[in-house]
């Protein structure tokens, strides 16, 4: 009943040719097919944002993505981000600031924040806290994911404000 | 871990193979799926074939047709349609009832045609799967009972889509395909409010099961619009209430939402109170988390809010 | 980096995989042949088992096998003397969601098909809904197997003075009910466990826990294993707050059906399952009376605390001790009694939530204070100031107090917050509210009541300069790892990224009782540094002799042993290394730390004494809103003496994430059940607070230098919890001048509270 499909994808910069069935979720071809496991099942139902990744640059849940609507597109999860070179600069402030308590919802986070700053490379404190808005952290309380993010985003916001 | 479940998918790339594929016994449209597939998952829904829309790029898009209004593909994402400078500038109220949608990234999967169409919820239909066979099954789809109200034999799931209030105030009209006789396509033009006026907790509209909601047509409207949501926190959850109310020459006119089966409208004419005849018109039910008297005090103190916010 | 890392901030040595998704947790592991499990669970609250059919679900292509409870029917529970739980029920059920059936298949999706197929036919019998219905002699009994059948698992009284006595000569006596909601602790990744057989015969088990010790003697105890043919490892795990101190069936069966099988067996619950597996804060009604001085002292406490503890034990036993213990710190009581129970429900089990049955008495105490110095018009600090006990104190159960910041705290959330000038005086709906706490860095005695170590730590130094350390304590995210190579780096001259960390597996490691009570960098931290000391002083030594010069004269810094005064006569710390193996055949030590014994009462009161205690005051600022009743939280100031802070940046998220975790129990937070049934076992229903809800956290860390906490450390994973939900009710008082005395502060309770006053007039 569940034909099962050849699927073309570019994940982290490489095409991925897949033979699945198109329902299933684009959380588990990265994690199952890919043995991309940095994007987290959190709840599976669009709740949470751990399984955040990014599609032609946009966050998207990945648990509610079926993998047969996004056929040709760009993926990048969070082993796609850092460059042999070192971190994603997101990911050197978290680092440096300890916003990865647990570290489950973390991969999610630095997704969010990552497409935030292709998009909005100045973005407010307002903007990060709504663009957080799509993702829980229940260990930290958000104060060193927020530090982390100002030292990212504030440098970039010129001196008028 | 909660697995997807096995299921046939479609993937037309016109509109006449989307209306066969929706034509078949079981079929069911997918737009953005960030309702739907949680349903899925869950076993809400039976899993059927599922016809997903993201390949119809004639359904995607804003357009302003020639009355001076908005014509928004049903495939439109909402975080599309925010950013969308002749929304902001035609429909601000849309604009801004379609950013309280859950979260920013379930706004860029989310659509405006899902988001018209979405399902009711209800405390009790919406439990996960252990929970939900706890309760063997209620009115909305498998059983006899309503838990929200045992005694009755109505379904109280709520109708939450929050850009539906302000969409009925602005009069948008739903343009809907249907598969012709003789294979064509039919395209029909049908006013929001006489589709929602059909929800009753088991369904949240009438559309015909087979057709495709193509568009969201908003006619160019002069009244100023203000939406409220009342919700526990400040994203990814639906509303305890919506509101949205408008004020126009000969008065003020206001649906209620998320607080029952279907919106409510109320009309005030100028010299008499919008907040009075809300508070009389709208009886909600309640959630295991507010009571219905405090979702009816709620509807006084939004009403005003709103038309404080108009009138100032 | 040079100098000493303790009190330096940066990047944890573990951080990195954590940011990158390198991590691996126990849902990221896959092995050869890896089968997926799925439980059948209970529809009923209360009820016999009649029947099992998994014929059909055996029948499926795919199904590899299905287990029930009579598979594995030997009692656990990490408790000795409370195990009460099987891996799945055997012959009744107690709650909803309790696992019945075990279907392991090929696939998950396909596992989770053949459990919906098994049929299962129930007697029901009448659900024990709430403290009433178990204090209620006529209802039945939801452990009828036991012993002593009786839904009371422990009733615990203790009176230190005369209180009858005290409260009669008080000037004041204020009383009040309390009533302290469940909530739970809902850590993003669910729980999860992984068995494979080993080729020896034996078996290894990857699980999602706090405490890889309690899971490996239960699991063992269960399958009539040999603990030695067990190895039970944690991976990164995503979080517990406590939710993860038990033992759970996905560990058991795991375990079972790898065994069964002879294939490697991989459950991982759901995000409902993980509802249901809960241990989460008891509910709890609490009556308080407390009589004082017009002056403000405080005569006398008597309190009594009923805490609704679901169907299982859990840590049940030491939730009804914890409800009353810690009332009288930081607090000099003239007299003090408690009475305790916790009770047997058909609900999902309450266990330890961080903060472990201090959270509710706190509440009660904290708020009322508030109340007191509103009958003695005072200010709510000056009332507790008065009463402070000290460092070097006593309370009046005996509990000893080592190093005690509290009064500094409270002066710096005071002076941070503008108290003094602010308070009375914001606008209406806005308010000021206070509270202080103290918590245990571990406790004195180990559940097991024996004389071993609480915790067992080994150093090894290579001859290549590496040096590791194992422990069995389990980093859940709060920085253990760090903790630990910090001590150790500053013993040796090192930095703690010099320094590697194994821990938390049983095979490896050597015995630590776990991650809970906060009790980690107490027990651990001492065995780490008297390890490294031991180390220490074998690379000095070899040192000395190398350099001609006595050990006591020489310093360990920057990677290199020298002599004190002049860097240039020295040795790498790799040579030193080098030179002690040759002298000694190996490098390394081990150690064990089990805490000095100490406060006058610590032989009868065996649960609440700890080696140190650490102290928080906090300030929350809000504002109401009248009409709709929602309350906003703008700020919260909060100060804690954790003794020392090894890590600034970690302390630091440790108290902002308690902080957090308390706004949810003030405003949202509820485990809140209909006929027994959870009605909001999802992240969706159930109101984890979002950014939107979470203020601006300032924290201020209080540095005391504990005479017994390794290098000066106490806790500060737990303790600044206890105050938020007191400091936000006595904030919406200031603001709105309404007591709340039922968390959560709901805009609906807020609501009819106002109402309530209009109509009182």
């Amino acid at each position: 009943m569940d034909d099962v499909v050849p699927v073309l994808l570019r994940v982290n910069g490489d095409d991925v040719r897949l033979h699945v069935p198109p329902t299933r979720t684009l959380l588990d071809v990265v994690r199952e097919d890919l043995d991309l496991c940095g994007t987290k099942h959190g709840c599976d139902v669009g709740e949470c944002g751990a399984c955040t990744v990014l599609l032609d640059g946009t966050p998207r849940l990945s648990c509610l993505t079926l993998v047969g609507t996004v056929e040709g597109r760009e993926v990048c999860t969070i082993e796609g981000i850092a460059t042999p070179a070192g971190l994603h600069p997101i990911q050197e402030a978290f680092d440096r600031r300890v916003a990865a308590q647990c570290g489950y919802c973390t991969p999610g986070i630095v997704l969010t924040l990552v497409a935030l700053r292709a998009r909005m490379p100045d973005a407010s404190p307002g903007h990060i806290r709504d663009a957080l808005g799509s993702n829980l952290c229940r260990c930290t309380g958000w104060g060193a994911i927020l530090r982390a993010a100002e030292d990212v985003f504030a440098p970039c916001r010129g001196g008028t404000a | 871990m909660t697995p997807m479940p096995r299921m046939p998918m479609r993937v037309p790339r016109s509109i006449d193979a989307a209306l066969a594929a929706l034509a078949e016994p079981g079929a069911r449209a997918l737009a953005g799926g960030t309702d739907v597939v949680p349903a899925l998952k869950h076993g809400l829904l039976s899993p059927g074939p599922l016809v997903s829309l993201h390949a119809l790029d004639a359904l995607r898009g804003v357009s302003r047709p020639a009355d001076g209004g908005l014509r928004i593909g049903a495939m439109t994402p909402l975080s599309a349609l925010v950013s969308h400078p002749d929304v902001s500038i035609l429909a601000p109220a849309l604009a801004s009832s379609a950013s309280t949608v859950a979260s920013p990234t379930i706004r860029n999967a989310a659509t405006l045609g899902g988001n018209v169409l979405l399902d009711t919820r209800c405390d009790w239909y919406n439990l996960p799967d252990v929970s939900r066979a706890s309760l063997g099954g209620c009115l909305k789809c498998d059983g006899t009972v309503c838990h929200v109200a045992p005694r009755g034999t109505r379904c109280w799931a709520a109708h939450s889509a929050d850009t539906v209030p302000v969409l009925m105030l602005l009069g948008a009209e739903l343009e809907v395909l249907h598969r012709g006789d003789s294979d064509g396509t039919r395209c029909t033009r049908t006013p929001l409010a006489s589709l929602v006026a059909q929800a009753d907790g088991r369904t949240a509209h009438g559309l015909p099961r087979g057709a495709l909601l193509s568009a969201i047509v908003v006619p160019r409207r002069e009244a100023r619009i203000v939406h409220r949501k009342v919700r526990a926190r400040g994203t990814l959850d639906f509303g305890v209430l919506l509101v949205a109310v408008a004020r126009h020459d000969s008065g003020w006119s206001a649906v209620v939402s998320a607080s029952g089966p279907a919106p409510v409208r109320v009309d005030a004419p100028n010299g008499t109170s919008l907040v009075e005849a809300a508070w009389s018109a709208v009886k909600p039910v309640g959630t295991h988390t507010v009571s219905p008297n405090w979702r009816r005090r709620m509807v006084r103190v939004e009403v005003e809010r709103a038309v404080a916010a108009l009138d100032g | 980096m040079s100098g000493s890392p303790v009190g330096a901030r940066g990047p944890k040595i573990d951080g990195r995989a954590r940011i990158t998704g390198a991590a691996r947790f126990v849902a990221d592991l896959k092995l050869p042949r890896m089968a997926h499990g799925a439980f059948v669970r209970s529809t009923h609250a209360h009820a016999r088992l009649r029947d099992i059919d998994v014929s059909a679900a055996r029948a499926m292509p795919g199904v590899l096998g299905v287990m029930v409870g009579a598979d594995l029917p030997r009692r656990y529970g990490a408790i000795p003397v409370a195990r009460d739980e099987t891996a799945l029920a055997v012959d009744k059920v107690r709650y909803i969601g309790e696992p019945i059936v075990c279907v392991v298949a090929v696939d998950l999706e396909l596992a989770r098909r053949a459990a919906a197929e098994v049929r299962v036919s129930y007697e029901p019998l009448p659900a024990v809904l709430g403290i009433d219905a178990a204090l209620d002699p006529t209802s039945p009994i939801v452990h009828d197997e036991a012993r002593k059948p009786s839904n009371t698992l422990r009733h615990v009284s203790q009176a230190f003075g005369d209180v009858d006595a005290e409260l009669a000569a008080s000037d004041v006596v204020v009383e009040a009910r309390y009533d302290y909601p469940g909530s739970t602790h809902a850590p993003l990744e669910a729980h999860g466990a992984l068995a494979a057989p080993d080729p020896d015969g034996g078996l290894t088990l990857w699980t999602s826990t706090q405490n890889v010790h309690y899971v490996h003697k239960d699991v063992a105890r269960v399958l009539g294993m040999d603990e030695r043919d067990l190895r039970v490892v944690k991976p990164a795990v995503g979080a517990g707050y406590g939710g993860k101190c038990d033992p759970f069936c996905t560990e058991l069966c795991a375990a079972h059906m790898a065994r069964t099988l002879g294939r490697p067996v991989r459950i991982v619950l759901s995000r409902e399952e993980v509802f249901l597996a809960h241990r989460g804060r008891h509910p709890t009604r609490m009556w308080m009376r407390m009589g004082l001085t017009r002056d403000g002292d405080i005569r006398a406490i008597d309190f009594k605390a009923w805490a609704d503890g679901g169907a299982y034990a859990s840590y049940g036993v030491v939730t009804s001790y914890y409800l009353g213990v810690f009332m009288g710190m930081p607090y000099r009581l003239g007299a003090y009694r408690f009475e305790a129970m916790r009770l047997y429900t058909n609900v999902p089990p309450c266990g330890p939530k961080r903060g472990h049955g201090a959270i509710q008495p706190r509440f009660a105490l904290e708020t009322h204070l508030d109340r007191a110095a509103e009958v003695l018009r005072m200010d709510p600090a000056s009332l507790r100031a008065r009463n402070f006990l000290g460092a070097d104190s006593e309370t009046i159960n005996g509990l000893r107090i080592t190093s005690n910041g509290v009064a500094a705290c409270m002066d710096a959330v005071l002076s941070a917050s503008g108290w003094h000038t602010r308070r009375g005086r914001l606008p209406r709906g806005r308010g000021l509210g206070l509270a202080v706490s103290a918590y245990m860095s571990g406790a004195l005695h180990g559940i097991h009541g024996d004389d071993l170590s609480q915790s067992v730590v080994s150093v090894r130094v290579d001859r290549n300069g590496a040096v590791t350390v194992f422990s069995g304590s389990a980093d859940l995210g709060q920085g253990s790892q760090q903790m630990l190579a910090t001590l150790v780096a500053d013993r040796l001259g090192l930095q703690p990224s010099d320094i590697r960390v194994v821990e938390a597996d049983t095979r490896l490691t050597p015995v630590d009782l776990g991650s809970y009570s906060s009790r980690v960098t107490m027990m651990a931290g001492n065995a780490a540094l008297q390890a490294a000391d031991a180390v220490r002083a074998q690379v000095l030594d070899a040192a000395a002799t190398q350099l001609g010069t006595a050990a006591s004269e020489l310093r360990l810094e920057d990677g290199r042993i020298h002599v004190a005064g002049d860097v240039s006569v020295g040795v790498s710390f790799v040579r030193a290394a080098q030179l002690a193996e040759a002298r000694l055949g190996a490098v390394g030590a081990t150690a064990g730390f089990r805490p000095p014994l100490q406060g006058s009462r610590h032989r009868r009161e065996s649960v609440g004494p700890s080696p140190a205690y650490s102290f928080t005051a906090q300030v929350a600022e809000v504002e109401v809103d009248e009409d709709t009743g929602v309350v906003r939280v703008v700020q919260v100031w909060v100060a804690h003496d954790c003794g020392r802070a090894l890590q600034p940046s970690i302390v630091e998220g440790q108290v902002e994430g308690c902080v957090a975790m308390g706004l949810g129990e003030a405003l949202h937070e509820e485990t809140v059940h209909r006929d027994g049934r959870l009605v909001a076992p999802s992240l969706l229903a159930y109101k984890v607070p979002t950014i939107h809800e979470t203020p601006p956290i300032e924290v201020t860390l209080v540095e005391t230098h504990d005479p017994i906490g390794p290098l000066g450390a106490k806790e500060c994973g737990e303790g600044p919890q206890l105050g938020t939900v007191p400091a936000v009710a006595n904030a919406i008082h200031d603001a709105i001048g309404i007591r709340l005395d039922a968390p959560p502060f709901t805009p609906e309770r807020v609501l009819r509270a106002l109402d309530a006053r209009g109509r009182a007039g």
